[in-house]
Parts: C-alpha cells; structure tokens; sequence
C-alpha cells in the first residue's frame, strides 16, 4: 500500500525552478533513496513534504490524503516527521529534553493540569520518557547513561546526528525523511548508521526516505532509489538498475568535475 | 567505587528516594521563610518592610516577563503595558467610594457617573452579596479585583502575541514596545479618559495590600508556582524548543502559534497582577506609573541574574529594587570634590577589574589600551581632585545616579557575563547538597571512550555492526578488552 | 528609481505603490474639498501650512531615520540609543551657541573630546591612528576648540558643526565600549545592550545639561520669518521651510555619494550585504562599521539643531530624544530598513501622518479632532508595516532559509 505519493510536484524560487514535475510514491515498509547531484532539489522536496514551502502545482498524498497546504507540524501529527541536513537540535536542551520535545504535541493535557502535575499528566509524561529512552537506545549505550542530561552542545557531531535520528523516530512519525544522515561521520559511523536504519524499518517499523550522497549507504540499504537532476526525475528502480542508466552517469559524471564530493558520485559501483 | 547517589534515569529527574526527603527540606525552609518574613516586619523599619513588598511585587512581574523573555526567547518590552491594564483595573474596581466622590467633585475630571459606578462593591451588591461590601471585607474585593486586573491584562497579551507569530527577533521586540507605548499613549486619549480619568489618574487607593509582605509574597509564591511548573512541564520545554530552533521545534509537531500565544498571555495575567500590586503599593494609579523605564529596571533584573532561571531573576530583581530602594544616598547632594573621588576611585577599580577579568580570562595582551586609559583617567581625576582647584568648590546633586548605575551594570554583565549571574542554574536540593552529578564516572567514562573509539573497539566492530549493538553486548566486549590489556 | 539601496533586491509588481499612491492622493483631495466646504477655517493656507510642517517634520526625522538604517544594514541592530544620540546633539549645539555655563574646565573637556574625534576621522584617511598628521592635527583641534570655546559665543553654523562633530565622535565611541565587544552575541544581547545605552545617555544628559525645557533660540538668519500668501491668507513661515530640506537634502546627497563613489562607501555597501565575505575580502568590517556610527551620530546631531531651531526649544533630556528616536525608527522601517532612499521616504510619510493627516481630520463643532492620537501614528503604522510588508516600501526580504 502506498504511504507517500508525491505527484508532479513543481516548486520554484524567482525564477529558479527547484522541483520540476516530480512523482514518485513510497510504499510501507520501504527505503527509499532521492539521490542526485548538488543542487538537484532534493532537500527542497523534503521540505515540500514537511509543509515547510509550498508546492506551485502537484499533490502530495500521505495514506491516500493529501497534505499539501498543511502546516509543519500539523504534517508530524499525521506521521511524518524528518531529519536535518545542517543540524536543527535545540543546542542548550539535553539529550532526553530534544527527545521529550518531539513527543510534546501528543500531550492530551492541558497547560493547566501540567502545571498542577495531575495524575493524567504525570503518566503522559512517564509514557513520554518511557518512549525517549527506547528510542535513544536504538543508537547503543552512548547516548543513555550520562550524556541524557547533558546539553546537545557539548555532543560530537556524530552523536547529535544521532540525537537528532532519536528525536525524529520519538514523534510517534511512521514515515520518517532522513536528509543525510552520514553526512560529517567517519565510514565506521556511516556503516553502523547503515545498520541503524536498517533496524529502524527492521525493529521499528518505520518507512523511511532518505537523501543521501554516500552511495555505499544507498547502495547497502535502499529498496528503491530516485535519482533527481536539477529539479527532475531522471530516474527511478533498485539501485542497481538505476546507477547503470546512462542518464543517472552522465548526470554524475558530467557533475563530478565541479562538486569536491568524494563520495558524492558513484563510481565505484557505476564501474561493476 | 560505590556512589552513593543513583543516576537519575530518563525516568526521574530526581532521584525517587530523595523526593520526599526534598518535599521535607521546602516545607521546613517555607516556614524558615515565613518566620523570617515574620520578623523582619515586626522588627524592621517601615523602609524595610516597603522593600520587601517590592521586591516581591517586581518578582511577579520580572518572572513573569521572563516566561517571554527567557524561555520562549522572545525579547518582550511591552511589559510596562501590560502592568498598566492589571494597574487601572484594579484601582478602578476597588476604589473607595469617598476617593470616587473626590473625583466626581473635581472639576478637571474626565470620568463619567457609568465609569465611576464601575466596582466590585457594586458587582457584589449587584449579585446580592451585600455581605461582602463591608469594610472588613475589603480583601475579597481586592482578590476579585486584581484576578480580573490579570485577565484583562491577558486579553491585552492575546492580542500582543499575535504579531509574534509573522514576526522574529529584534522586529518582534519593537512590536512588543510599541503595542506597550501605545497602550500608555492611549490611555490619556478620550477614548479611555472615562475609565482612566485622563492624565489625573486616580489617587487614593488602599496600599493595605501592596505594603503588606503576606500579600504580595503570597501572589509571588503563587507567581513562581505556576511559572516554574509550566517551565519544567512539556510545555515549557516545547517553550523552549521555540526558543532555541523555532524551525525544528515546528517540523518536530510543536504548535507554535499556540505556545507562543499562550506565553504571552500567563506572561501578561501575571503582569496584571503585578501591575495592581504595583498601584496598591503606590497608593494611587497615574501614568507616569508606568513608564517604559519600569521594564527597563524588569530587563535589568532578569539580564543581570540570568535569564536562564527563575533563581536567577529573583535575585537580580533583589538587586535592582535594593538599588532603587536603598541608593538614595547616591542621589544626594555632594561637594564636587567629593564626586572627583568617587569617580576617580571607580575608574580606578574599572581599570583593575578590566585587568582582572583580562587575567581570568588568560586573554593576551593582559594590559591593552583600554585598561591603561581608564587606569590614567582615574589618575588624572585623583590628582585634580586632591590638588583642590577652585573650580571643585561647588556642590552637585546626582540626580538619577541610580538609573545610571544600573544602565551601566546591564550593559557591563551584557559584554561580561551575558548568560547572567547564574546562568541557566536553578536552585536545586539536589544542587545545594552537591548531589547533582555534572561529571560521567569512571565506568561511563570507560564505556563512552571505547564507544567512540575505533582503534579501541576494532575488533567489535564487525559483530557490533552485525547484531544489534545493545548494552549487553557492548560491556561484554568491554570486558574483554579491559581483560586482554 | 535610481536609487542607493545598502542592500539592492529585485522586486515585482511595480505598478502597486503607484496604484495605491494615486488613490490615496484622490482621497486626500476629496476630504479637503469637503473640509473646505464645511468650515472658512479650512482654506488652501491651513493645509499649506500642515504640509510645510510635515515636509519640516519629515526632513528631521529622515536625518535620524539615517543612523537608524545605516546602523541595522550592516550590523542587524536596533540602535536603541540613536535617539538619544541626537538629543546630545541637539544640547551639544546649544551648549556651543550660548556661553559656556560650566567654566574653561568644561571648555578644556569639551576641545579634549572634539579634538580626539579630529583625531579618529583623520586617522581614516591616514595608515595609522599613530600617524604624525593625525597627531599633529589633533593638538591643533585641540588648542584651537579651547581657545574657541572659553571665548563664549559661537555662531549656529559653528555650533552646529561642531556638534556634529561630537555627536559623532560619541556615536564611534558608543560603538567601541557598548558594542564591538558583542559582535558575535546573540542579537537579543546587543539590543538589551542598546536599551541600555539609551538609558545611560538619558541619565547622564539629566545629569549633566540640564533637566527641564530649555528655550533653543540661536541669532541666525534662518529664523527670519518670511511673507508667504496662499490664496489671499497668509501663512506666517521662516526660512526654515527651505533650510531644514535643504540641510536634509544636502546631506543626504552627500551621504548617498559617499556611499556610492568613494572606497569606504563601497566597502560599506559589501558589507551590508554579506559582512564576513567584506571582512575576507580585505574590507576591515569593524571600520566600516565606526565609519557608520560616525556618519548615523553627525546626521542625528544635525536633525537634534535643526529640531531645537523648528521648535524654539528643547524637552529636557530624559524624554526629548525617545520619541523622535522612535518614530524615526519606524521611518526606517516604513522605508524598508536598510535602504538610504527608504529611511527618506518612511520619515515623510510619518511627518505627513502625523501633521498633514492631523489637519485632515480637524477639530469641528461635531468631531474632537485626532490630535491627541498622533503620537502613536507611528507606533500602528509601524506595527502594521511589520506585520504587512516587513520589507517596508523599497526593502529587502528578510524571511529565514531552512
């Protein structure tokens, strides 16, 4: 059954066209990757997804409904919740509290009873936390024992990457959009954040979607991949398929001399 | 290594067993409190017990602010508004009826006969509760009126908060200021002169409750209540979420329309009530009662003890209303070589604290320019003060010396020390008995390093990634390592 | 129009302004036409004369409007204390033109304070602050300002001048000790700072000027009234309906041509757009900036002159500069803050609301008048354009990318 489905989706800035007529659906249980080169729309299409713009044209449908005009956060009620490129935690609240945040708006009770601490309240937030810690603990020990209580601030990078996961997943989201999440690790992190999405459809039961520009990644874990070149699909199939379009490579190699990505084009792959 | 204090979990802020320890500890510090309180105003001046009362009536209102200001990071300067609404209702609903009668009389009085029967005496009497009108019973007339101060100053606030949904930061601020300008320009104007009887205000209001210290350290208490539960509840950590990313915070499902509107207007009840505190400490309700100076003397409170916490905010607003109450003798009139020396003798010590702070800091060069300037203005105003020219003779009157003494403090604390005094401390049991852990042990301290470790943890690496890399089997790698080394 | 924006942004829908323009002048036209048939009073020279008292208004308040803007193009901050910048001015001219109250100490101080800000602005122009000519050039100021000071009476234009003159060397100083050291604080940081500073001055001018109304009557020749008929009524004006827009639009050429031609203006330009870049380029940002308070502070001291000439007389200092600060801080904003042209625009328009539409809605037998409400003309009009059209008339965008 289809989760997500994004249909000729246009948006575009001044006179920049970011997504041009971009369809493309996400089934339950899936992962699938948007790859492309820099620039191609990819983070835009997130945050079309997410309410944060609005699209010119197009329908976006989540569980057969449409969401387009919806605010952001009316979007998480509905069960989408996302990741960001460049790092958006709350830098001076703890671990647990960015992780609390994101299940704030499944609170049943009012302001008035979380100030008197009602028993309804004390038990959300019980529950709440109960949620926090299962969540933190898809990432291993390292964010549960003295790092809960510390600011996000005082994390390394990879570990707020990971908070950031955490908090996406504690939403209560079924669908959730990672964009980049390997980007800034080493490859020993990047391989076990391969794994961890992995068990977040696995033992979660998440959908997920991701923008990724690591291909060892995509290529380890994706069931289906959508490639985008400036603002159009170019290409859509598992990742096999889809790195041999003669499309997708001359989009990358035509690319590759501009962009210091590394790991950005897939080469390694495109040359088996 | 055994530690006598278990970590608190996800689960509990607070260590369980120490709960009811700490609900001991408040209560007995509570009675410690009142009993001080208690003995101060038997035995104390008058000045002293006024102190107190304001102090705990800009508590209101500085704690208040700093629900805006602090936690949902909105710099608000609309403050002095807000007060005003909460300052003339009350004072028009529980004036006395000869003070009334006073205003009916006079000529130069813009109110009306429907303004001037507007009370709670008379909804009382309206209600048939005619018990309730007497002298003795002037409280419950103050409680109603100074709740109903507190509402229409949250309509105000609902209406205020709006705007801080289209806009952000330092335009939000000069909203928030002008709404509060407007609503003092406007008071005085024909459309409120009935209610607010113009420029004259009304004189003669019982300051019974405003100078008492049970009644406004009640509302304060009460104050602190709901604004500390709010702030460590969901609520006020979605509050803060705004206030740190509002994007995040909004792609994470909190409503921030909601959150923001509803700071705005507990925000604005309590400064209300502050404000009808305010007038009843003042004895009377007139515009100049609330200029913007008084959330200029709020923001200095909350800056300088830290906007961070609620602690904070009190002892900062401690500071500014010991500054107002007890530095008159900076405003008197002295002979000018008497200033010389004083300022010579400041400049002297702003030197060596520049140099001090340049010290602590291990900033390189230690003595820039800055320091040796002021370090040769001090000297220069010290030799022409003790060579006692003619020109020394007058005398001089400081005449706002305190307003300049806290301008200069805030904008000190501002470059120095801009989180505040204490920062984002809260006054803690747990804190004050040293029990809050800041630091990981030992065994944490192991664990998290061969975590992040390659090199340390290599071999794992491979089952680690495979299997699913819980706790478990996490320590049991460790085990090995540790034993192997 | 060809004008010198500190941040140029393209824009659509041209024809709206000129639309909406149109229209409003057709209802201005139609409520006079009205006026004048309901009351004698309301004849061409009453609202000729509202219209020469807002273009008077609108002049003054563009010459604050200036600072403003200049001020948060380049460092994203609210100058809190820019209106209290120009009361100082304003009071430093005065203490120039009348005779020194407080003796050759104050006059020794004074020269002391002028003559350091001789120093900075020739260190602009010179490699180093240590520069001999700048030294030189200093002591000269120095001994010069002294010996002009104790000899009492300045004419206006040398008062006036040299009040600019300290008004900007306190705009460059306020900068220096309030704000260099927040460059990279929260921007909250920096505006509480401001609030602060605004507060100190006001303080300190009650302590030091003076502190009640202070009469503002200079011998000039620009208070000579001048003979002006409208219609057959007279409207008694003097010559400063031309000077104050002269002195505003003299000023403001030469601004927007130093802005436009010279290095430091350019430098400014680069790094109102994108001040870390400028800094990389080579442009040294934190000069920029002094140069921009120096600039914003000797504007504002010549609006606080022109402001005591206008009115006769002076507020004392804790309130004359919080008002005027203000709206012309929403005239900025009107304009679309940031922009030159802009903060010009935005002071007339509140100079007419707050004169000319006053005299739209007059006292009649049947209707009190709006003129107990102009004050907070600016404050609505404010709050509308931010919450309408943040941007203002010719401004940027200023929405967050995510």
């Amino acid at each position: 059954m289809a989760m997500l489905e994004v249909e000729h989706l246009r948006k575009s800035f001044g006179g920049l066209t970011a997504t041009n007529d971009v369809s493309f659906r996400v089934d339950e249980g899936e992962i699938v990757s948007i790859i492309g080169p820099n620039g191609a729309g990819k983070s835009t299409i997130f945050n079309l997804i997410t309410g944060v713009y609005r699209p010119d044209a197009g329908d976006i449908r989540f569980e057969g409904r449409s969401i387009v005009g919806k605010k952001p956060n009316e979007i998480v009620d509905l069960g989408i919740a996302r990741t960001f490129q460049n790092l958006r935690l709350f830098m001076y609240l703890s671990v647990l509290e960015n992780v609390l945040v994101s299940q704030h708006h499944k609170m049943r009770s009012t302001w008035l009873s979380a100030v008197l601490r009602t028993p309804a309240y004390r038990r959300q937030e019980r529950a709440a936390r109960e949620l926090a810690s299962e969540k933190l603990a898809f990432f291993g020990p390292r964010l549960m024992s003295f790092r809960l209580n510390q600011p996000v601030l005082v994390l390394s990078y990879a570990n707020r990457r990971r908070t950031e996961m955490a908090r996406a997943m504690a939403t209560g989201a079924k669908l959730l959009l990672l964009d980049e999440p390997s980007a800034g690790m080493n490859p020993k992190e990047t391989a076990e954040i391969t794994q961890i999405i992995r068990r977040m459809r696995d033992e979660g039961g998440y959908t997920i979607v991701l923008v990724e520009h690591k291909m060892n990644l995509v290529g380890e874990i994706s069931d289906r991949v959508v490639v985008l070149d400036y603002g159009q699909k170019i290409a859509e199939g598992d990742y096999h398929t889809v790195v041999n379009d003669p499309k997708v490579v001359e989009a990358y190699l035509g690319k590759k001399a501009e962009t210091d990505e590394g790991a950005g084009a897939g080469p390694r792959e495109t040359r088996t | 290594m055994t530690r006598a204090v278990r970590t608190p979990t996800a689960l509990d802020d607070v260590d369980p067993q120490r709960r009811v320890r700490n609900a001991a500890l408040t209560l007995v510090a509570l009675g410690l409190g009142i009993v001080a309180l208690w003995a101060l105003q038997s035995v104390g001046s008058t000045k002293l017990t006024q102190a107190l009362a304001l102090f705990a009536i800009w508590g209101v209102a500085t704690v208040s602010l700093n629900l805006v200001n602090g936690t949902l990071g909105i710099l608000s300067l609309g403050h002095h508004g807000f007060m005003l609404i909460g300052g003339y209702t009350t004072g028009l609903l529980i004036l006395s009826e000869e003070a009334r009668g006073r205003i009916e009389s006079s000529a130069r009085s813009t109110m009306t006969d429907e303004t001037l029967a507007i009370s709670v005496a008379n909804l009382l009497r309206g209600l048939g509760l005619d018990g309730l009108t007497t002298p003795e019973t002037l409280w419950v007339r103050f409680l109603i009126a100074i709740f109903l101060g507190g509402l229409v100053a949250a309509v105000a606030g609902l209406i205020v908060g709006f705007p801080s949904l289209r806009l952000r930061g330092d335009y939000l601020a000069i909203v928030t200021f002008g709404f509060g300008e407007i609503i003092r320009l406007s008071a005085s104007t024909r459309v409120f002169a009935p209610l607010t009887n113009g420029a004259l205000g009304f004189p003669g209001i019982e300051s019974e409750f405003g100078k008492s210290v049970w009644w406004t350290f009640g509302f304060l208490a009460f104050t602190v209540f709901v604004v500390s539960k709010l702030k460590y509840s969901s609520y006020g950590r979605a509050m803060q979420g705004i206030r740190e990313d509002e994007v995040a915070a909004e792609a994470m499902g909190v409503n921030v329309a909601y959150h923001k509107i509803l700071g705005f207007v507990i925000s604005a009840f309590f400064a209300g009530i502050a404000g009808g505190l305010w007038v009843s400490w003042l004895g009377g309700v007139r515009l100049d009662f609330f200029l913007f100076q008084l959330t200029f003397f709020f923001l200095v409170a909350i800056s300088v003890g830290g906007t961070g916490s609620i602690t904070g905010v009190l002892l900062g607003t401690a500071l500014v209303v010991f500054v107002r109450q007890y530095g008159d003798p900076l405003e008197e009139t002295y002979a000018l070589r008497t200033w010389a020396m004083a300022g010579g003798v400041l400049l002297l010590v702003a030197s060596a604290a520049l140099l001090g702070f340049r010290t602590l800091r291990r900033l390189r060069p230690r003595v820039t320019p800055a320091v040796l300037a002021v370090a040769a203005l001090a000297l220069v105003v010290l030799l022409v003060a003790a060579a006692n020219p003619a020109f020394l003779d007058g005398s001089f009157r400081g005449f706002g010396m305190r307003a300049i003494f806290l301008s200069v403090l805030l904008i000190v604390i501002m470059i120095f020390r801009p989180e505040g005094m204490l920062g984002r401390a809260e006054f803690s049991w747990a804190g004050l008995l040293r029990e809050r852990r800041s630091e990981p042990t030992d065994e944490e301290r192991r664990q998290d390093a061969w975590l992040s470790n390659p090199a340390l943890n290599a071999d794992a690496d491979h089952a680690r990634v495979d299997a699913a890399p819980d706790a478990a089997d996490a320590g049991d790698a460790r085990t090995d390592r540790e034993g192997g080394r | 129009m060809s004008a010198t924006n500190l941040r140029p942004s393209s824009r659509s829908r041209r024809w709206l302004p000129w639309l909406v323009l149109a229209l409003l002048a057709a209802l201005v036209v139609a409520r006079m036409l009205y006026l004048g048939s309901v009351g004698e009073r309301f004849n061409a020279a009453f609202f000729t004369r509202a219209a020469i008292d807002s273009v008077k208004l609108g002049s003054l308040y563009a010459l604050i409007a200036l600072g403003y803007t200049m001020v948060y193009g380049i460092i994203r901050l609210i100058n809190f204390a820019h209106g209290e910048v120009f009361m100082v001015g304003a009071f430093t001219t005065y203490f120039l033109f009348t005779i020194t109250p407080y003796g050759p100490m104050a006059a020794v101080a004074l020269a002391a304070v002028l003559a350091f800000g001789v120093t900075r602005l020739v260190g602009f122009f010179r490699a180093s602050p240590r520069d001999p000519v700048v030294l030189a050039s200093g002591g000269v100021a120095f001994v010069a300002l002294a010996w002009a000071l104790t000899l009492g009476t300045w004419p206006f234009w040398a008062a006036l001048l040299g009040s600019m003159l300290a008004t900007g060397v306190l705009g460059i100083t306020i900068d220096r000790v309030a704000y260099v050291p927040l460059r990279t604080a929260p921007r909250n940081s920096l505006l509480i700072t401001a609030i602060a500073v605004s507060f100190l001055l006001q303080n300190v001018g009650l302590l030091a000027f003076t502190n009640r109304q202070t009469p503002f009557r200079p011998d000039t020749p620009l208070l000579t009234p001048i003979a002006l008929e409208v219609g057959g009524n007279p409207v008694p004006t003097n010559a400063l309906l031309f000077a104050i827009p002269l002195v505003t639009a003299v000023l403001v050429v030469i601004l927007d041509a130093f802005v436009r031609r010279t290095r430091l203006g350019k430098a400014m330009r680069a790094s109102a757009q994108d001040a870390e870049t400028a800094q990389m380029m080579g442009v040294s940002v934190d000069k920029v900036i002094a140069t921009t308070f120096l600039l914003g502070s000797m504007l504002a001291a010549a609006g606080g002159a022109m402001w005591g000439l206008n009115f006769g007389s002076l507020n004392q200092p804790a309130i004359l500069g919080i008002l005027p600060g203000i709206k012309a801080f929403a005239a900025a904003v009107i304009g679309g803050i940031g922009s030159l042209p802009g903060a010009v625009i935005g002071a007339m328009v509140i100079g007419f609301s707050e004169n000319f539409v006053t005299a739209l809605f007059p006292r009649t037998p049947d209707f009190a008048g709006i003129t107990e409400f102009k004050d907070t003309f600016a404050f609505v009009l404010l709050i509308v354009v931010l919450l309408v059209r943040p941007s203002g008339i010719v401004g940027e965008d200023l929405s967050e990318k995510v």
